[in-house]
């Protein structure tokens, strides 16, 4: 028996709680990805509506259908073209006329619509009635059907409206009074459209013939080669401003609000008295002329305290069992079967397995942070945050909600690239995204700490701040120099945010996101990151000057020590052409924090000798055992770390020195770099050792970073950031070593 | 006038948008057009953007944005 299978849409304005609607239909049967070609999430979900099979798409959240934002266009042409057996418009009840824009314009697409009435709940406590047997006949008879998302009121109703609307496909025309001479111009192009049958097909044409008027971009280059139509279409906008005084754009945006405000007199009641919401309240609070700032960065430390600290012990924890246990698992099968020794033992043991755990320890940190973009978002701070903030942003040319990853970045780049997309212009997203891996990430620290010791001793305070100093300058110019470029020719990006009221965020929803983005990053990006890690084993297991064998290489002969050597040159301007700091820079883009171990490995050679055959190894009851008890203790640090953010929080203020919690005594210990920082002085001069350091910040960024840009950004954005961060650490690392040199700091 | 000049505590109607392009098609899709009331509630603390209520919900403007807005007290 072949069922078909119905595809519907869901619809509506930002923060009207569509993400709730699609949750309560779909459950648990839902796929995340992106729209084709573009950098827009895409949520499908599937349900049964008596033996029916219904496919539920939702449409990136949008206050209109104008191809204003790519979401529009992305909505837009989903309903077009794809012709959707039921729209479903999710409508925030508490605002209702802004809402009931985006409704009209699905109607004037003749797509069978119904109306889920959303919290309801909270418009009759804020005295709003809303009658909807009137607004459904004034809106000729579409479903209005009152939901509550939170709780699952509704949900039923709505899913008998969708079947009972679905099977025999009704069309609901819906007149919208426009002013006489543009209806009259409408109804004239419409038969223009008409008679171009490939567009009537595709096109419902009275719309093609609206869009025509108002001067929609994506149209009318869509329908560039139908010149005649689009000189009529030019013709007529210049008659009705003739007569009329007005454009055609604000005639037809004056008509629907009109439609609406007849729709709204009838169909809701408000009180003569607004009444003060607690969001209202709050809000004197929280954008306050004094409070607002500090209260905003106080929000600010808090996420970046999550991401960064209250995270890595999870991160330790599932490092060390991926290191310990797994590895030995492996190891020990691989005995069994006679492997052990052999290069598949190698690529297993040195490839495959770093690589699953350098996609795995990004997770706990996604993790926290999509838990707290997600609080931040559903509870509605995040516009407020963007709000206070953007008076400083918009001097770089960014958003004040490009704040937030620009933060997240000095824990971790990944987690940043994610965070941009609380920004919902995609060149405000990218713009953000470019600068980001300026912003010195967390596993840069070690390498500046190993040179500061080695070099700068008292001073390596001063260095290392001066470092990240430099990373915000660069920032700061690069966004300047795009803006005056690439970005000159652009229009402003409009700030014009909703402040939507503040409500308690609904963690079954963060939590559900939280979710399907972080598993969305182990299988995108987490393939790029595999395949990077197993490249760089097979160059170092090759051998290219005859000696040593494939998998047993010194690595000064393997193709990685070649690649160096040849590379070397291009840093000596810069103090360090070496094939030693060039092969650590290489290693350096598997993760910044590797240089450490790659350049005492190379100098002093003791890492990786005492290897897993030398060391007794583990039984399978002790690695257990230690899966176990360091579970508690990553539950116990974890804790701490939360616990840690108050005296952290509080020793901000000058003069307070709260000690922090060490609940394990293990606080202090760090690794014996002594014999590595002796080296590095015979090694580099202090200048080079400088030179080598801002290097390292500007240089391209991991390639957990490539991946997650990739993902969300494209290929041809990956390319450029990788060909300009190189560029300018390269000048930046040539300037300061050769200007050192000038300047008489040789020695 | 126009609306970044507009006080708190002063009710106004639009009149016209002007200037073009997307930011103009956006303040409209947000639903100020001529007649609707507008309010003004509070500035962001550097004094940009500001907040405004407009059919029953807050919507916040660049300074630069609110220009854009003519505006006449009621």
């Amino acid at each position: 028996m072949a069922v078909t299978t119905m595809k519907i849409a869901l619809a509506g304005n930002p923060n009207v709680g569509k993400s709730t609607i699609f949750n309560a239909l779909t459950g648990s049967k839902q796929h995340v990805g992106n729209w084709p070609g573009k950098t827009v999430e895409k949520k499908e979900g599937h349900l049964f509506i008596e033996g029916q099979e219904v496919i539920v798409v939702d449409l990136p959240g949008t206050y209109s259908l104008t191809a204003y934002s790519i979401e529009e266009v992305i909505s837009r042409d989903f309903i077009v073209h794809e012709r959707p057996g039921v729209v479903v418009a999710v409508v925030d009840a508490v605002n209702l006329e802004r809402n009931l824009y985006l409704v009209t314009q699905l109607l004037e697409l003749e797509v069978p619509v119904i109306i889920a009435l959303n919290m309801s709940d909270i418009a009759q406590s804020r005295g709003l009635t809303i009658d909807t047997s009137i607004l459904s006949a004034q809106l000729s008879g579409v479903p209005v059907i009152k939901t509550i998302g939170t709780s699952g009121v509704g949900v039923d109703a709505l899913k008998s409206a969708i079947h009972q609307l679905a099977s025999p496909a009704i069309k609901q025309p819906v007149s919208i009074d426009y002013d006489p001479e543009l209806e009259r111009e409408i109804q004239l192009l419409e038969v223009e459209v008409r008679a171009i049958p490939e567009l009537a097909d595709k096109y419902l044409p009275r719309w093609l013939a609206i869009k025509l008027l108002e001067a929609d971009e994506d149209i009318t280059e869509r329908l560039s080669h139908y010149s005649e139509l689009l000189a009529q279409a030019e013709q007529a906008a210049e008659r009705i401003e003739a007569t009329t005084g007005d454009d055609a754009e604000t005639l037809i945006t004056d008509g629907r609000y009109g439609f609406i405000n007849t729709v709204v007199s009838q169909a809701l009641y408000r009180p003569q008295v607004a009444i003060e919401t607690t969001s209202d309240k709050l809000d004197r609070i929280l954008t306050h002329k004094y409070y607002g700032m500090p209260i905003f960065l106080l929000m600010m430390w808090l996420v970046f305290q999550m991401t960064a600290n209250v995270s890595a012990p999870l991160l330790d924890w599932v490092d060390g069992i991926i290191s310990g246990p797994i590895t030995h698992w492996v190891s020990s099968l691989l005995g069994l079967v006679g492997l052990q020794g052999s290069w598949i033992a190698s690529l297993l043991l040195d490839g495959v397995i770093p690589g699953v755990g350098g996609v795995l320890v990004f997770v706990p940190v996604l993790t926290t942070l999509y838990l707290a973009i997600g609080a931040l978002e559903d509870s509605g701070y995040m516009a407020r945050a963007a709000f206070v903030m953007d008076r400083v942003m918009r001097a770089m040319g960014l958003h004040g909600k490009s704040f937030l990853p620009m933060l997240v970045g000095f824990g971790c780049t990944v987690p940043a690239v994610y965070a941009t997309r609380t920004l919902e212009n995609e060149s405000d997203r990218k713009l953000t995204g470019f600068l980001l891996t300026f912003m010195s990430c967390g596993a840069r620290l070690p390498v500046y700490l190993v040179i500061g010791a080695a070099f700068f001793g008292a001073q390596s305070g001063n260095l290392i701040f001066g470092l990240y100093i430099l990373g915000i300058v660069i920032a700061l110019l690069t966004g300047w120099g795009l803006k005056k470029t690439v970005y000159r020719n652009k229009p402003p990006q409009p700030f014009v945010m909703e402040l939507p009221p503040y409500r308690a965020p609904r963690l079954r929803d963060v939590w559900r996101q939280t979710w399907e983005r972080t598993s969305e990053f182990v299988r995108k990006a987490g393939t790029v990151i595999l395949l990077s890690t197993m490249v760089i084993w097979l160059l170092m297991a090759i051998p290219v000057r005859g000696e040593g064998e494939f998998n047993n290489v010194a690595p000064e002969n393997s193709v990685f020590g070649v690649v160096s050597d040849v590379i070397a040159p291009v840093f000596a301007p810069a103090g360090f052409g070496t094939w030693q700091a060039s092969g650590s820079l290489i290693t350096g883009f598997v993760a910044k924090e590797v240089i450490v171990g790659t350049l005492s490995q190379i100098y002093v050679g003791e890492a990786e000798t005492a290897d897993v055959g030398i060391e007794p190894v583990p039984t399978l009851a002790e690695d257990i055992a230690f899966v176990g008890t360091s579970f508690v203790d990553t539950s116990i640090l974890t804790a701490q770390e939360i616990v840690n953010i108050v005296p952290r929080t509080l020793n901000l203020v000058p003069f307070i020195h709260i000690p922090e919690a060490d609940f394990l005594g293990t606080a202090g210990e760090s690794e014996d770099t002594t014999a590595l920082e002796t080296a590095l002085t015979q090694a580099f001069t202090p200048l080079a050792a400088a030179a080598f350091s801002v290097f390292i910040l500007l240089y391209t960024p991991c390639m957990a970073v490539v991946a997650a840009m990739r993902q969300e950004f494209g290929k041809q954005f990956v390319f450029y950031q990788i060909a300009y961060t190189f560029g300018v650490a390269w000048l930046m690392a040539v300037i300061v070593y050769q200007g050192g040199l000038l300047l008489g700091f040789g020695g | 006038m126009t609306l970044d000049q507009l006080q708190k505590g002063q009710p106004a109607k639009v009149l016209k948008i002007t200037g073009k392009g997307a930011i103009r098609r956006r303040l409209m899709d947000m639903g100020l057009v001529r007649g609707v009331q507008v309010e003004m509630v509070k500035a962001a603390p550097m004094g940009d953007p500001v907040d405004y209520l407009v059919r029953g919900y807050h919507l916040s403007l660049r300074k630069s944005e609110a220009q854009m807005i003519e505006i006449d007290l009621c």
